[in-house]
């Protein structure tokens, strides 16, 4: 039929409706049709059809569908396999499942079949998902997969474990089950979920129907038709999101309403509303006829009723504080404040029922020691002594302070098992004694690293364990130890989680950090460039292992004195940061390292301008209080004084030393490091009485924390040395930087540039003595060490080149001495403020040396510079 | 019918897969006499709008756009069932012969052959007048009212209640011709 033809037919047929008499109609249809009979008989049939009202264009496609896609299935007795089907047991969108039996070895099954598999690939491929879910699950609360084949018409099918049960609603409902009994029941269910995320499996569709409860009173997880395996690879969201809308509402995760990026959080969720209903009976929310948005803004704006607020009442109240708790904490709308994996929701559980204080009570630290302190009171002190040993072991590094410690130690605190450790830790041989009040940190943790080995049962948590302990001794300096815990920990973790995994790519990276703090450089560099390159093959960049492991290597290229490719990389990874939003104490965290390799590279302002940036984030995240805003003050106040403003570093000193004083009070090792800050900005102004007074309180402080041999004793000792210099007590000075020059090679190697910087102290103190010889005899292989370590045009090097510079003039050695003064002058004027003192020095004696070989013009070029800067400085 | 063209049938296979699980609810729901309680042919598509609207595989340029690739899809699938309906019936030669379960309480409204008979007489229709057969989809396979088919086709109520009733007779005489 032509586009011309069809309009006539339209024509003719429209005005032949018009007219309402049938013999009017039969005389125009033959008129208009002009003797083409074949036309008329068509419109003549058209005009018969208009007139019937069952038209099946007038039924509507629900009888079309009803017809064409009813329900089938192989009858009882048809041969699927080597089993026999006996009665359906119950069809979904995907399929249908019968209950069939095997023929040769006897035995009840059910078989799923995906019917309908032609129609899409999409269809078939989420069967198989659940087929390979099952076949990767065997864990007595998920049934089994035992066979998988596909029939002769292409209809996939596979064969699982019979599940003879009710639902889990049903059973509590029907049995009157205690809260004790349903509490234990969920905690089974849990277990199963804990197990396929193990796995890398999310179910993504928790629910009270696909939680079946057997007679003998087991829980089985089913229906995984839309798990999904969690997968760094992963395709595109767009696949998953379409996914996620099919599962059921009431229980689904306000993320997965909204179609986002979800992960084990979700069936965390679920757990909570399957908790919230086991317990009440009902349904938090009434979410029918909300759309998946409304929905989820529903369960963002409102809070659900309290599970002890219903009105049923069989537990205590005691008892429902901690359910409340439990399943809110679960099911809350805000990831960041639902529990954080299976394992964390089913620890309360047990804590629940072992009646033990909850990890997720909010007022945490109170109720805990309250409720312990109630039972266990030596019990209490241990965790309060955890608590204090997380304070103190955070001070060890700071610009050299990071949070990483503490989030190491809180890690470690995690699980159960952690605690029982760190329980035993604290302990010492008599329980019932308490911790000694004298317990060294040291002490401890060699404790620990013994208990550690005894836990070779579990070795994701020893590996955990000795990770952590290791991070630990590298803090205090103890590298030998923590090069043989960390191997000990990639040894484990390799075994149990292989080659290609995020823990590995962990190990790598920590391991190559120890490297650079036993200035193993390159040692160092190659380890952590694996570990970002295992870590960015596994993870998407802006996982948080994957920015630590770049942050890493920014740091480990800072300390190799490639400032301009740390500069490059740690710039990249901020920038990455900021682009996709991410968390903004990531972002500082980030800023902070790259204000770190600006300040090594001797971009004072660069580095001052981020940290004032960094200093207001922390500001605004965590207020004015706290010690990380002292972290970047004192940050600040060092490279003050490395430009020679020492009334601004004193001042900024003296900031950051009261905000730690607040917060951890006087005597802590977080305000030692203030008061050696504040004590070298002192010194520099001779302010000698008091720069002594903070530097001792200081070392006795970090003796007592952590022992004599440890590198933030050692930077107190130097500082004290410092000023018996001042005070012209040269012999006493050069015994306590010798003092630090051994503490720095026991703990970071000959090579470190700390060993140079004390031994040039060393020497220029023998030229103080008069002792030319010797002191040239150290200052020589100390500039080499310099240059190695940090390059020829280091301000170090520039110190140490005119401080040889003076000894060769006092020597009379003045060719010699000219060109080092010269070369020294060079650096320093290069890079930092012309105030600084070692510049002055630099004038002073090149002046001398030039007068004294008859240089009379090159002598008065100095002297102008002096008279320019002595007048700047009387204005 | 351009959903035939097999290079689209990848990139479409999440609205076909969605549209079919509707399908398959709806079906379900007929055969319980409970039709019409909830669910029905509009709501059908806006459900599968709602599980497809993000996919970026899938571009649409507008809701309307949506509906009219939602229509043609659920007449596709439709077609397909009937087709494979009566291979299976005239014999394949499987092991396993599925058996309609509920064929005993429900006489099928609808044969195979006759729906069969109107993809063809739509197709010959859409030679004629596309447009017209875009409009039996949407009205039709899609449920959509006629104030929805004339603003996704673009043209007044008026001409679409006088295009519908003549396409309408014009299918059922071909289809009883075919019958």
């Amino acid at each position: 039929m032509d586009a011309e033809r069809w309009q006539r037919i339209q024509r003719i047929f429209n005005v032949a409706l018009s007219l309402s008499d049938a013999e009017d109609r039969e005389s125009y249809l033959r008129e208009a049709c002009d003797g083409d009979d074949e036309l008329e008989a068509e419109i003549a049939a058209m005009l018969d059809e208009d007139s019937r009202p069952d038209s099946l264009l007038d039924q509507g496609v629900e009888q079309v569908a009803g017809s064409m896609l009813s329900a089938s299935a192989p009858p009882p007795g048809s041969r699927i396999g080597h089993y026999s089907v006996k009665r359906l047991l119950g069809e979904g969108g995907m399929g249908v499942v019968c209950l069939a039996e095997r023929e040769d070895i006897g035995g009840t099954v059910a078989i799923k079949l995906l019917r309908d598999a032609w129609l899409s690939p999409t269809r078939q491929r989420r069967f198989q998902t659940e087929q390979r879910a099952l076949a990767q699950l065997n864990h007595p609360g998920i049934a089994h997969l035992y066979d998988a084949d596909t029939l002769p018409d292409g209809t996939p099918w596979f064969a699982m474990e019979y599940v003879q049960g009710i639902t889990l609603t049903d059973y509590c409902r029907k049995h009157n089950c205690s809260i004790e009994r349903r509490v234990n029941l969920f905690r089974q269910a849990c277990d199963a979920v804990r197990f396929a995320h193990a796995h890398a499996i999310i179910h993504r569709d928790i629910k009270p129907s696909n939680i079946l409860v057997t007679d003998d009173g087991s829980v089985k997880l089913l229906d995984f038709g839309i798990a999904k395996q969690l997968d760094a690879l992963d395709d595109t969201s767009g696949k998953t999101r379409t996914v996620l809308r099919m599962m059921t509402p009431a229980y689904a995760a306000p993320e997965q309403l909204v179609g986002d990026e979800i992960g084990v959080q979700a069936d965390v969720y679920s757990l909570g509303v399957v908790l919230y209903e086991l317990l009440t009976d009902r349904l938090p929310f009434d979410l029918s006829n909300l759309s998946p948005m409304e929905a989820s803004s529903a369960l963002h704006g409102d809070t659900p009723v309290k599970p002890s607020e219903n009105d049923i009442a069989a537990a205590g109240k005691a008892q429902w504080a901690d359910l409340d708790v439990l399943c809110l904490t679960a099911m809350h709308a805000d990831r960041s404040r639902r529990y954080s994996s299976v394992e964390a929701l089913i620890r309360d559980v047990d804590h629940y029922l072992d009646s033990e204080p909850l990890e997720a009570r909010p007022d945490r630290l109170a109720y805990r020691a309250g409720k312990f302190l109630h039972r266990h009171w030596q019990v209490a002190s241990v965790i309060l002594a955890a608590v204090l040993v997380g304070v103190v072991l955070s001070v060890f590094f700071t610009i050299r302070l990071s949070a990483a410690l503490d989030t190491a130690v809180a890690e470690a605190s995690r699980t159960k098992r952690v605690q029982q450790f760190m329980t035993n830790l604290f302990q010492g041989g008599d329980a019932l004694a308490g911790p000694r009040e004298d317990i060294k940190v040291i002490e401890m943790l060699e404790r620990g690293a013994a208990t550690a080995e005894t836990l070779a049962s579990d070795p994701p948590v020893q590996a955990e364990l000795l990770h952590n302990l290791a991070n630990i001794y590298q803090r205090l300096g103890k590298l030998a130890e923590a090069d043989s815990l960390y191997a000990q920990s990639l040894e484990r973790r390799r075994e149990y989680f292989g080659e290609n995994s995020t823990e590995v790519a962990e190990s790598l990276v920590a391991i190559g950090l120890l490297r650079v703090d036993q200035a193993r450089l390159e040692d160092g560099e190659a380890l952590v460039r694996d570990g970002l390159a295992l870590a960015e093959s596994l993870l998407a960049p802006e996982h948080p292992t994957v920015i630590a492991a770049s942050l890493a290597l920014g740091q480990t290229l800072r300390e190799r004195g490639a400032h301009d490719e740390a500069i490059t990389i740690l710039a990249q990874t901020v920038e990455h940061l900021a682009a996709t939003g991410s968390v903004p104490m990531d972002q500082a965290a980030a800023l902070s390292e790259l204000a770190k390799a600006h300040y090594a590279a001797g971009h004072y302002d660069d580095s001052a301008s981020i940290y004032r940036d960094v200093l207001q984030r922390h500001r605004a995240i965590v207020g004015n209080a706290h010690p990380l805003v002292a972290g970047d003050i004192a940050s600040l106040a060092a490279i003050e004084q490395d430009l020679g403003y020492y009334d601004k570093a004193e001042m900024l000193a003296r900031e950051a030393l009261a905000i730690n004083e607040r917060y951890y009070g006087v005597e802590s090792p977080h305000t030692a490091d203030n008061l050696t800050s504040l004590g070298r900005a002192l010194l520099y102004q001779q302010e000698y009485e008091e720069a002594s007074e903070a530097l001792e309180r200081a070392l006795a402080v970090q003796e007592s924390a952590v022992g004599s041999s440890h590198p933030l004793v050692a930077e107190a000792v130097n500082e004290l040395g410092n000023i018996l210099a001042m005070q012209d007590r040269f012999a006493e000075a050069a015994a306590n930087f010798q003092r630090s020059a051994d503490i720095y090679r026991n703990v970071h190697g000959d090579r470190h540039y700390f060993v140079a910087i004390a031994l040039s102290n060393v020497a220029y103190m023998q030229m103080k003595q008069g002792d030319y010889d010797k002191a040239e005899a150290l200052f020589r292989p100390v500039i080499r060490q310099f240059t190695d370590a940090l390059g020829a045009d280091n301000v170090n090097t520039g110190i140490a080149r005119i401080k040889l510079g003076r000894t060769l003039r006092l020597a009379g050695r003045y060719a010699d001495a000219e060109i080092e003064s010269l070369a020294g002058y060079e650096i320093l004027a290069a890079q930092a403020s012309p105030s600084i003192s070692f510049l002055r020095a630099a004038r002073d004696d090149l002046v001398l040396i030039y007068e004294a070989t008859g240089q009379t013009e090159k002598a008065a070029g100095f002297r102008q510079e002096i008279a320019a800067l002595d007048n700047d400085a009387t204005h | 019918m351009q959903l035939e063209n097999n290079n689209d049938r990848p990139a479409l296979d999440d609205l076909f897969s969605a549209i079919y699980e509707e399908l398959r609810r709806l079906a379900f729901v007929v055969r319980r006499n409970e039709y019409a309680v909830t669910l029905n042919p509009t709501a059908l598509v806006n459900e599968a709008w709602l599980k497809l609207a993000d996919s970026p595989a899938l571009t649409f340029e507008s809701p309307l756009h949506f509906k009219r690739l939602a229509a043609r899809a659920m007449r596709q699938l439709l077609v397909d069932a009937a087709r494979r309906r009566l291979a299976t019936k005239r014999g394949g030669g499987a092991d396993v012969q599925w058996v309609t379960l509920d064929e005993s309480v429900h006489q099928l409204a609808v044969s195979e052959n006759e729906l069969l008979a109107l993809d063809e007489a739509l197709d010959e229709l859409a030679a004629a007048e596309p447009r017209q057969a875009e409009m039996i989809e949407c009205r039709f396979f899609a449920g959509q009212s006629v104030a929805e088919t004339a603003e996704l086709l673009g043209v007044s109520e008026a001409t679409l209640a006088r295009d519908w009733r003549s396409a309408k007779a014009w299918l059922a005489q071909s289809m009883r011709q075919a019958g």
